[in-house]
């Protein structure tokens, strides 16, 4: 292929070769949760993509979401991905600054108008005009609202972006929002986490790149590949949890047994998140394998939610008489439902009529 | 009670635990379809095993189930028809061998080859049962042989054995340790076995007769799916067995012939035998290990072995024809698939019985073609008489030039001289 710009050449230029580009492809299938044949498809969209204009905004936030996309994998193939999307404004990334910054954002927006995926980290101050946060003289708000015109769909990246976040958090002082409240004609995806995993944010655009719309989204506007299923679901330590082995502090036995970090206040259970699959740090691990229990970092409103450390609630009653009453309740149910097979059967075979050579 | 209720009641009769959890623990995944040879020669999904099982399952469901009871009291399902056990009968006899093969496919355990059987016994009491197996059990509970043949005949072997080897041919002899059973194939097309092991067990010293009131083995009952026929057969065996009291009864070279002596014996008659059973090839097999059955010579020729279903998926009798072709036949190979997972003749379970069901038959040959094709043997060996009827039948269709022999024959003719 001769096409300069492509992605697929922009990468061998950089010594990436068909073959790596090709397992990317794939484990971002897999990860996605897309059919086998898609590995080939995205490749073929992602080899002749065009380096869609990306523009990023950056309100109130940490600059934790830029960190985690362009440390944690760097110098993957997934941090490439991204340079191969045009990015014509970031705050932490281009080398512009001052009036040359704001303009190239303007540029973009012109030129690529209705075509450019917008990201936005941070969520946006509206109390006293927005006043709170502001960009060359120009409050969030007022660029949020001009930069969505234009955009193809909006990717809030980030819990901040997607739910509000911690800005968000009692008293809220500067009345936080997120995008979503905002912005309400266009197509907006949460990739929420305090931080998003990296893979999941690369992965969405890859989804986005290869078939042209957004992917699968849950209730909350996640895409449902990733945070379909809750951490809890899958956790190397479920079998203690199933087990009831649950560790009570931090430094007892069952801690250093790797037992269930439940009782610790883990919010694995009701966390929809990729961490116990994807991982961190490139596959390195979790915050539960590291011993701590989930944060419940990618829902919304986790920082009001309550002690960390406080565990979930539980049923009010004896657990063990619930089963013992359901189980006896159950049983009897069933003694008497087979009684009453029994008898239909014992009625069929009193009701057989012996099969003689003349019935054939 | 009209058929059709005779029929649903023999189903709901059969419908047992083991019934009951395969169906719930169905999880629809398909993988029975490739395991069986109707699907993978004609790509017909109807030929799925599991689907042949429909009216089954939802009689299962509506008699059995809390939700299918609900749904029947409140009219909302719909009872099964006469129209559709009629539709059904071609899927459950003429597609379905009995062999098996989908029960070890199916990856929850469920084994449904055993609900084919039972399913067999409503159709069969609601008389949709095909017209030539039909035929064939009327001539077995009629005539004592599905094929016809009867002690006439076999007396007609026994002298001409006797003539040609010059050694008596025990009858109705009490208390011998063995009684020979045969398969109405081997009396009426393959007689030469009578020689074979008259002489073989002259050979090895084994105390043997055969009766004269229960010397075919071979359960048109079980074809058809009815343990009342099939248990009536069966008593003639089971009666003249323990009238010789003899101590071991030998399956012939039969599938079914095995399967209903072997496995669903005690049951269909229910209580226990006096005696235990055996397949021939297991006892040539013992007799080969104690040194009593000595060859002499080996056969050239390029063979392959055809496992029967019924021997090596029901039976688990895998290693036993292989040590004894080893005796003789330095170029055997094996076809690919070979064992366990070896795939059907065609003509099992009532099949080759089946008029109607020819053209599918030799259709689904295609697939032993397909396991010959890619050895390139001159001769197959195997040890069900029907199993080489159904080899030689396909082989013709296919213009393929290849002998087909039994095994027990194959020893017979290498037999070590009787003298030490």
């Amino acid at each position: 292929m001769a096409d300069h710009d492509s992605l697929e050449h922009r990468l061998a230029e950089q010594g990436i070769s068909r073959r790596a580009f090709l397992k990317f492809c794939a484990a971002m299938a897999s990860l996605m949760a897309l059919p086998p044949g898609s590995a080939v498809a995205i490749a073929a969209a992602l080899a002749k993509a065009k380096r869609p204009s990306v523009i990023w905004l950056s309100f109130q936030e940490c600059t934790g979401c830029t960190e985690s996309l362009t440390r944690s994998h760097s110098p993957t193939l997934e941090s490439l991905i991204f340079d191969m999307i045009s990015l014509d404004y970031h705050h932490t990334l281009q080398a512009a600054s001052g009036f040359a910054a704001e303009k190239s954002r303007d540029d973009a927006m012109q030129a690529y108008y209705g075509k450019y995926l917008l990201l936005v980290d941070g969520s946006i101050p509206t109390k006293d005009g927005g006043v709170y946060s502001t960009i060359a003289g120009r409050s969030n708000l007022d660029l949020l609202h001009e930069a969505a015109k234009g955009a193809a769909a909006i990717v809030a990246v980030g819990t901040c972006a997607a739910f509000g976040g911690i800005p968000m958090a009692k008293p809220n002082p500067t009345g936080a929002v997120a995008v979503s409240d905002l912005i309400k004609d266009k197509p907006i995806i949460n990739i929420s986490g305090c931080p998003p995993i990296p893979a999941v944010i690369t992965g969405v655009l890859a989804h986005y790149l290869t078939f042209g719309e957004l992917p699968a989204l849950d209730e909350l506007g996640r895409p449902k590949a990733f945070y379909g299923e809750t951490i809890h679901d899958h956790c190397y330590r479920r079998p203690f949890y199933d087990q009831g082995k649950f560790a009570k502090t931090f430094d007892d036995e069952g801690a250093r047994n790797g037992w269930c970090l439940y009782e610790l206040g883990c919010k694995g259970p009701t966390t929809h998140n990729a961490c116990a699959t994807t991982k961190w740090n490139g596959g390195a691990g979790f915050p539960i394998e590291a011993g701590h229990g989930c944060l419940g970092c990618s829902e919304p409103n986790f920082w009001d939610a309550g002690s960390f450390y406080a565990p979930l609630p539980a049923p009010s009653a004896d657990v063990t008489t619930i089963a013992e009453v359901a189980a006896v309740t159950g049983a009897a149910a069933a003694v008497a439902l087979s009684a009453l097979d029994r008898a239909k059967k014992k009625r069929a075979q009193q009701a057989h009529e012996k099969l003689t050579v003349k019935d054939l | 009670m009209n058929t059709l209720q005779r029929g649903i009641n023999a189903m709901i009769e059969q419908i047992d635990a083991p019934i009951a959890t395969f169906f719930t623990s169905c999880v629809h995944c398909g993988l029975c379809a490739d395991s069986c040879l109707f699907y993978t020669e004609t790509q017909d999904p109807k030929f799925t095993p599991i689907y042949k099982l429909e009216p089954l399952r939802r009689i299962w469901q509506q008699e059995y189930t809390f939700w299918g009871k609900l749904m029947s009291q409140l009219g909302l399902s719909k009872p099964v028809t006469d129209a559709e056990l009629a539709a059904w009968e071609p899927l459950v006899y003429d597609s379905c061998t009995l062999c098996g093969r989908c029960s070890l496919a199916c990856p929850v355990g469920n084994d449904i080859v055993y609900m084919v059987r039972k399913m067999r016994e409503g159709m069969v009491a609601s008389g949709h049962a095909p017209e030539g197996l039909k035929g064939a059990t009327q001539r077995a509970i009629g005539l004592g042989s599905p094929m016809g043949v009867n002690l006439n005949t076999l007396m007609a072997h026994i002298h001409n054995t006797e003539k040609e080897t010059g050694l008596s041919v025990p009858l109705d002899k009490e208390g011998a340790d063995y009684m020979m059973v045969l398969s109405s194939a081997e009396i009426a097309e393959y007689s030469e076995i009578v020689s074979a092991v008259t002489r073989i067990f002259h050979q090895a010293g084994v105390s043997w007769t055969m009766a004269s009131d229960g010397f075919e083995g071979t359960n048109s009952g079980i074809q058809i799916g009815s343990s009342d026929l099939a248990a009536e057969l069966l008593s003639r065996v089971v009666r003249a067995a323990e009238r010789l009291k003899v101590k071991y009864v030998i399956s012939p070279e039969c599938g079914h012939a095995y399967t209903a002596l072997r496995w669903e014996g005690p049951n269909l008659i229910g209580r226990p035998y006096h005696f235990e059973v055996i397949h021939i090839i297991e006892l040539l097999d013992q007799l080969r290990s104690e040194g009593r059955l000595r060859t002499e010579g080996l056969d050239e020729t390029r063979m392959t072995f055809h496992d029967p279903c019924q021997m090596v998926r029901r039976g688990g009798v895998v290693e036993q024809p292989r040590n004894l072709l080893h005796m003789v036949a330095p170029n055997f190979v094996e076809m690919p698939d070979a064992g366990i997972q070896n795939w059907c003749c065609g003509g099992g379970g009532g099949v080759s019985a089946n008029e109607r069901a020819e053209p599918l038959r030799i259709k689904v040959f295609s697939r032993k073609k397909a396991q010959l094709d890619a050895i390139g043997v001159d001769t197959i060996v195997t040890s069900c008489s029907n199993c080489r009827t159904m080899l030689l039948d396909g082989l013709e269709h296919n213009s393929m030039n290849l002998n087909v022999v039994g095994l027990t024959e194959l020893i017979a003719e290498h037999l070590a001289p009787a003298s030490k």
